[in-house]
């Protein structure tokens, strides 16, 4: 089942492919990115009886306009209003319609959670391939944590469109002011909007963009659902994943406003003690003390009694829990780290890997 | 000299008063050899306790990194300085797991605080020197025994109680003297908890109470400041116990010579007295009923005081509300006032609580009262009183003690007395007693015997023997002397023969 791009043949996602993709999803999103169940239903669907094109930005023509397409908005909004293929069509379409030209490939923006599924979701509306490979290579929460923003290439022209069809589309905008008013219109669409953003070409893709990442999201999902992954231990294994914590939850220290949350962790057999600082994703992991992984690397926190990788607001206090990290699908270079690193979200600990 | 303090010595220090142990309890005893100021870097920290701002522990995830690094760097501990931040469970059971004790503390200025924790941990001869100063400034300003003991307590950051060697408390918070302290030397010591000091009699050279300082624990250091404190605060005590006293002696004197007025001037007192007497709360027009105490036995006045303030309280207990009690040379003078007359067995009752009060006394004190019968008005003062002295002359020739006796049966003893003089009962006890003559423990048995009114449970317990042996005694009496004791007659001639001996 697991599609390897250096096949001769063009691989093509099917409908078979949507179970295995939507898992990796899930373990890319480090414990955010929303929730993927209204994705994976949408795109079993529309792919049904037919199968989208995925293809490394290499291989595509370096002049091939990529709209990245997605949605935006409160995960709670999403998982209750579903979300329009049409939308996306339309906001990819309203982005290209600035531009002129003709839309070559839809690139998905985060390949964690969620959105990892919506790019799909837009390339079979719109009839054409998807990239392998996506801008963040995990979940973020800010639309400028890109490796497109950190290489100094613009998010718009940016288009949003509501379910009932509006669309704003932001033609020019500087990082911050396009992050307000995505933010801002989103709130206005009803919580939630599908965006269109950060047109460019093939070639720039294949120079800034992470490499792969539908791919390698479809093979860490296909490698959870491994039916070999009888206990936790073997399926980190599988996934090359790094156990960093066996233990049970002891404390929940919520978000409050811009603070962070953090969660304890405790080993009731050897007294070890671990904390998961997160915000909407987990981002740093620390044992005894010791801060042993960080974003931007990805952090799954897993209910070992059902193997349920659990986002932020899934945990509970006393529930069992394993954390372990995932081979990072991009190596962002150091100028990268005020943008995704701890700082980022305000964070000061010394990492030791 | 003393070592360095220990984190659990500093919890109990007043310079963190307020202090919490957030976690790392078990690490308390490490000794402090220094304190450090954290700014960042955790350079040469070994053995230092570490403190630091709440910037470094806000957001609440930076203590664990914080908590780690200090126990990697060899420091003995945290010291939080911080408001309203409250630790992750994660450092808590970090700081538990690595023993290394986090100390939490509120509203403090942390300037202040860290320079008298370094005088406290580098230099705690300082500490001692500044204390010293601030007792002195404090006690010189104050008169009263509690005010006294309050700048003492404030100054030493510790709880204060001036008690007597047998535990009593006159100021302060009673207090449980270790029975492993010596306390009839007059030295300062020091058990586990406690820390007494002396203070001396203002006038002779005894111990007249003990200054105690209960403390959980302390180091020798603070312990060392304590006893300089209370070698300092001994001489402000004693000094207010000599002035009580002088105050006392002074009332005393007055409500004498107020008392020897009444006793001559009778019903014509002058306007003068009748003031005074109204000054002490004496209404001399009620109805009076006088005691007349003697304590024989005790050697000391403040002994002899202290009995008398017994008494007055026990009879207080038993419903008889003592108005004064003046010392009167011989004795102690106290009487009772109602404005209405006294039941006939208003005596009785009297009798009964006063022999009560005095059994439960010490019996080495030697307690002797008279009682008066009621009478009125200034001059029923000064005859009841009289009644009752004459009535605890009386009872001092008992050879027990408590003795007590009440006036209205001494017509009785007075004419027992005359007879016990005549020459004609001296000789017939002679004769009669003969046979008795060469065993003083029959005689005394016989005496007792008669005495306790023929009960030989009674005489057993005068005499301090079992009953069975009063019983062979008295029957040995018997047949010596061939007398039927069952006979009322014979009975009181022997009682009188008795007496006449003086046996």
């Amino acid at each position: 089942m697991t599609i390897d791009p250096s096949d001769d043949v063009l691989p093509r996602i099917r409908a078979e492919h949507v179970d295995a993709l939507a898992a990796g999803a899930v373990l890319l999103g480090s414990g955010g990115g929303g929730d993927v169940s209204v994705g994976r239903q949408l795109l079993r669907g529309l792919l049904r009886d037919r199968s989208i094109e995925m293809l490394p930005a290499s291989v595509l023509a370096p002049d091939t306009l990529v709209v990245h397409v997605g949605v935006v908005g409160g995960p709670d909004v999403i998982s209750e209003r579903l979300v329009d293929p049409g939308d996306l069509a339309l906001a990819a379409q309203a982005v290209v319609g600035h531009l002129g030209g003709r839309l070559g490939a839809v690139g998905v923006i985060e390949i964690g959670g969620l959105n990892g599924l919506m790019g799909v979701l837009a390339a079979a509306r719109l009839g054409v391939p998807v990239v392998d490979g996506d801008l963040m290579g995990r979940a973020f929460p800010l639309i400028d944590q890109t490796t497109l923003a950190v290489a100094g290439h613009p998010m718009t022209p940016m288009a949003l469109v509501s379910p009932a069809g509006d669309t704003v589309l932001v033609a020019t905008g500087s990082a911050r002011t396009t992050q307000a008013l995505l933010t801002s219109t989103a709130v206005a669409m009803g919580g939630a909007a599908a965006v269109a953003l950060y047109p460019t070409t093939a070639a720039v893709l294949n120079q800034v963009g992470v490499h792969g990442s539908l791919s390698a999201c479809l093979a860490l999902g296909t490698a959870y659902l491994d039916p070999r992954a009888v206990d936790v231990r073997t399926m980190i294994d599988l996934l090359g994943g790094r156990l960093l914590f066996d233990g049970r939850v002891d404390e929940i220290r919520p978000r409050r406003g811009g603070e962070l949350g953090c969660v304890t962790l405790g080993d009731p057999v050897t007294g070890a003690t671990a904390r998961v600082d997160h915000k909407d994703e987990f981002l740093a992991v620390s044992c005894d003390g010791a801060t042993v992984t960080a974003t931007p690397d990805v952090v799954v926190a897993l209910d070992p009694s059902n193997h349920t990788p659990l986002r932020t607001d899934q945990l509970r206090v006393g529930q069992p829990l394993v954390v372990f990290a995932l081979p990072p699908l991009h190596d962002w270079p150091a100028e990268a780290a005020p943008v995704v690193g701890l700082a980022r979200f305000g964070l000061d600990l010394e990492v030791t890997r | 000299m003393t070592g360095p303090p220990r984190i659990a010595d500093l919890l109990l220090d007043p310079v963190l008063q307020g202090v919490r142990v957030v976690a790392g309890a078990s690490g308390t005893e490490s000794v402090v050899d220094d304190v450090h100021w954290f700014a960042g870097d955790l350079e040469g920290v070994e053995g230092t306790l570490v403190i630091c701002a709440e910037s470094h522990v806000s957001p609440p995830y930076r203590l664990d990194a914080l908590v780690r690094r200090a126990q990697q760097a060899g420091a003995v501990g945290l010291l939080i300085v911080a408001g309203s931040v409250h630790p992750l469970l994660s450092s808590i059971r970090l700081a538990d797991r690595l023993r290394i004790p986090v100390l939490w503390l509120e509203n403090t200025d942390p300037v202040r605080l860290m320079q008298d924790l370094t005088i406290r941990v580098r230099a705690p001869e300082q500490v001692r020197a500044r204390t010293v100063e601030r007792l002195l400034r404090q006690l010189s300003t104050k008169r009263n025994g509690s005010d006294i003991l309050h700048a003492a307590e404030s100054v030493l950051s510790v709880r204060l109680s001036l008690v007597t060697s047998d535990g009593i408390c006159i100021l302060g918070d009673p207090v449980d003297l270790d029975p492993g302290l010596h306390l009839d030397q007059p030295v300062p010591q020091r058990s586990d908890h406690l820390l007494v000091h002396p203070v001396l009699d203002p006038d002779v050279n005894r111990l007249a109470a003990w200054l105690a300082c209960p403390f959980d624990r302390a180091a020798d250091s603070r312990l060392d400041v304590l006893a300089v404190g209370l070698t300092m605060t001994e001489p402000f005590v004693r000094s207010w116990l000599s002035s009580q006293r002088a105050q006392a002696d002074r009332d005393q004197v007055f409500q004498a010579q107020l008392l020897s007025e009444i006793i001559t001037g009778r019903d014509s007192v002058s306007r003068d007295v009748v003031e005074g007497a109204v000054s002490l709360g004496w209404r001399l027009q009620d109805w009076h009923v006088g005691l007349h105490v003697i304590a024989d036995r005790s050697a000391l006045p403040a002994e002899r005081d202290r009995v008398t303030k017994q008494l007055i309280a026990g009879l207080d207990r038993q419903g008889v509300p003592v108005v004064t009690a003046v010392n009167r040379g011989d004795g102690w003078a106290l009487w009772t006032s109602t404005n209405r007359e006294p039941a006939p067995e208003h005596a009785r009752r009297l009798l009964r609580a006063v022999r009560v009060v005095s059994a439960a006394l010490p019996h080495d004190c030697g307690i002797v009262a008279g009682i008066g019968r009621p009478h009125r008005g200034p001059s029923g003062l000064a005859d009841t009183l009289s009644e009752a002295r004459d009535a605890a002359d009386l009872a001092r020739s008992h050879d027990f003690r408590p003795a007590v006796e009440h006036s209205d049966e001494l017509g009785v003893a007075r004419l027992l007395a005359t007879w016990q003089r005549s020459d004609v009962t001296r000789a017939f006890a002679e004769s009669a007693l003969a046979p008795l003559r060469d065993s003083t423990t029959l005689l005394t048995t016989l005496r007792a015997y008669l005495e306790s009114g023929g009960s030989v449970i009674l005489t057993a317990q005068v005499l301090k023997v079992h009953r069975n042996t009063v019983t062979i005694r008295v029957q040995q009496v018997r047949e010596r002397l061939g007398i039927d004791l069952d006979d009322p007659s014979q009975r009181l001639a022997l009682q009188v023969a008795c007496r006449a001996l003086g046996v």
